[in-house]
């Protein structure tokens, strides 16, 4: 094994949704299940980075897990979070020659619609003032653009939504896990025209956590360690359709998941169409089909089809959002991208806590988007069985 | 007595037009006006009178209140769009209706915003059906 190759040899995760307790008990939970997963402690751990959108700080999790003074790193990247906090930890220990490092997110959200403040984004209170600083309603309007793009019609959404609780009906920590019908989520309350209330996640609260360990040292600690082929960050370019933006430039359209996907796939020298199980972000049911085209693992304008087909779901060819995504699960924001990294690692080492793709998975595929316009993709590949 | 919600947004208001900014080195237009052009990076920016005509580039209802700092005096579900004048594709209010399909012309118009506490009208901008 090259030393330079990191592997996910531990993760652990806590049930997501409602919780009452304090945002680093979760935390705590998550580290302490992801060190049992290999069988080490946190006195072997080298390195820390941290990520949650509230007001804690990661890296006084040291004061309940141990003063050991290793090197913790905060990080706070709106929805790429988990993303941006997984390649900050190979990064960290490529550069320090760390061989066992953790990566914690964590977040516990109130109820509701995040309520946005326009000055921290740059813009005139006007736009706040006038009810365009809403979340929901640029969702609304980016799908919306989309489906007329590509001629796709609105119950493709209807699709994605019933997916997600399907799969999330099987998932012992999903949040939401009453399957609903393709019917039953087009005829919801409108909440912004095309997306109804069972098409939007919602802000929930869980913690997630992964511990890392270089190529030398991760085959001793986990039977099929799962190799980070490829993390990638990237930001937007000019022509991206970004939350909260009061002008868009005319004429071709990208979108820095299209940028942090291509990377992933160049670095990890394979192809979107060897992917065999994915996760990508669905903050609503638009967001997945949109992103699914995005990040090049289906042709834009042949998700609705892939829906219809059932080609997306365990059985399908391209199974996505196995353990019922964003839209089952809530988004408390730090976890949210390292979830999808723990989902997709269970699946390629045939542990899935829900529903398990058949087909022996070898290569999985992440990725995470958020404002202002980042996004972050991992490439995971197991050795086949 | 009435005010707009933004002075800055405007060009002016009778006619009404709204004011963005357009690079010298690579003619892009952005709103509202801005010091630096997040396109090409440059800098050499001026205030420019943005088109008053153009077409849905995308809309939505609103069909719930949105939380502070939104203002209104009473909530009634209200369109939102992206209205491509040409130059740039600008975000605002699509007034007179709540459902609306792409392509379809529109033209900028003042509309009542909320009312001050001191009896005051604020005014902002939207888009109204130009057929
Ligand atoms: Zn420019």
């Amino acid at each position: 094994m090259s030393d330079d190759a990191i592997y996910i040899v531990g993760v652990g995760m806590t049930e997501f949704g409602r919780f009452d307790g304090e945002d680093p008990e979760l935390a705590e939970q998550a580290i302490r299940a992801s060190l049992a997963d290999c069988n080490l402690t946190w006195a072997d751990v080298q390195f820390a980075v941290g990520g949650t959108n509230g007001e804690t700080k990661p890296d006084n999790m040291v004061a309940r897990m141990g003063l050991t003074g290793i090197p913790f790193i905060t990080v706070k990247n709106g929805c790429a979070t988990g993303g941006v906090s997984l390649m900050t930890a190979r990064n960290g220990m490529l550069a320090e020659g760390h061989d066992i490092a953790c990566v914690v997110g964590y977040d516990n959200h109130a109820r509701g619609a995040f309520a946005a403040s326009p000055a921290r984004y740059g813009i005139g209170p006007w736009y706040g003032a006038s009810g365009m600083m809403v979340t929901t309603s640029y969702f609304a309007l980016k799908i919306q653009r989309y489906l007329h793009e590509y001629a796709m019609d609105a119950r493709t959404l209807g699709y994605v939504s019933e997916k997600a609780f399907d799969y999330a009906s099987a998932h012992p920590l999903a949040w939401r896990r009453k399957p609903i019908s393709v019917d039953e989520a087009m005829d919801a309350d409108m909440i912004n025209d095309p997306l109804t209330r069972f098409m939007f996640c919602s802000p929930d609260a869980g913690a997630v956590s992964l511990v890392l360990a270089r190529g030398s040292r991760a085959f001793d600690l986990c039977d099929k360690p799962v190799r980070l082929a490829a993390v990638t960050l990237r930001g937007r370019r000019p022509g991206s359709f970004e939350v909260f933006s009061p002008w868009l430039s005319p004429g071709p359209r990208t979108s820095p998941s299209v940028d942090a996907a291509a990377a992933a796939f160049a670095t990890a020298g394979i192809q979107p169409s060897d992917v065999q199980v994915a996760q990508v972000q669905d903050t609503e049911s638009g967001a997945e089909v949109m992103h699914l085209g995005e990040t090049g693992l289906v042709a834009h304008g042949a998700q609705e089809a892939g829906y219809r087909n059932g080609d997306y779901l365990v059985d399908g060819s391209l199974p996505i959002n196995t353990d019922g995504g964003c839209i089952a699960n809530g988004e408390p924001v730090g976890a949210s991208g390292l979830r999808q990294v723990h989902e997709v690692a269970r699946q390629l080492q045939g542990r899935a806590l829900g529903k398990q793709v058949p087909s022996r998975p070898t290569i999985g595929f992440t990725h995470v988007y958020g404002a202002p316009g980042i996004s972050a993709c991992t490439v995971l590949t197991t050795e086949g069985a | 007595m009435t005010r707009l919600i933004e002075e800055a947004l405007f060009a002016s208001t009778d006619p009404v037009m709204l004011a963005g900014s357009v690079c010298a080195r690579c003619s892009a237009h952005v709103f509202p006006e801005q010091t630096s052009c997040p396109m090409c990076t440059g800098v050499d920016v001026s205030r420019v009178a943005l088109p008053t005509t153009g077409v849905v580039w995308s809309w939505t209802t609103q069909h719930f209140a949105p939380k502070a700092p939104y203002r209104t005096d009473e909530f009634a579900p209200f369109s939102i769009g992206y209205v491509d004048l040409g130059p740039v594709i600008v975000e605002g209010w699509l007034l007179g209706r709540t459902s609306w399909t792409i392509g379809e012309p529109v033209r900028l118009a003042l509309t009542k915003a909320w009312t001050d506490d001191d009896g005051q009208i604020v005014y902002t901008y939207g888009f109204e059906a130009a057929s």
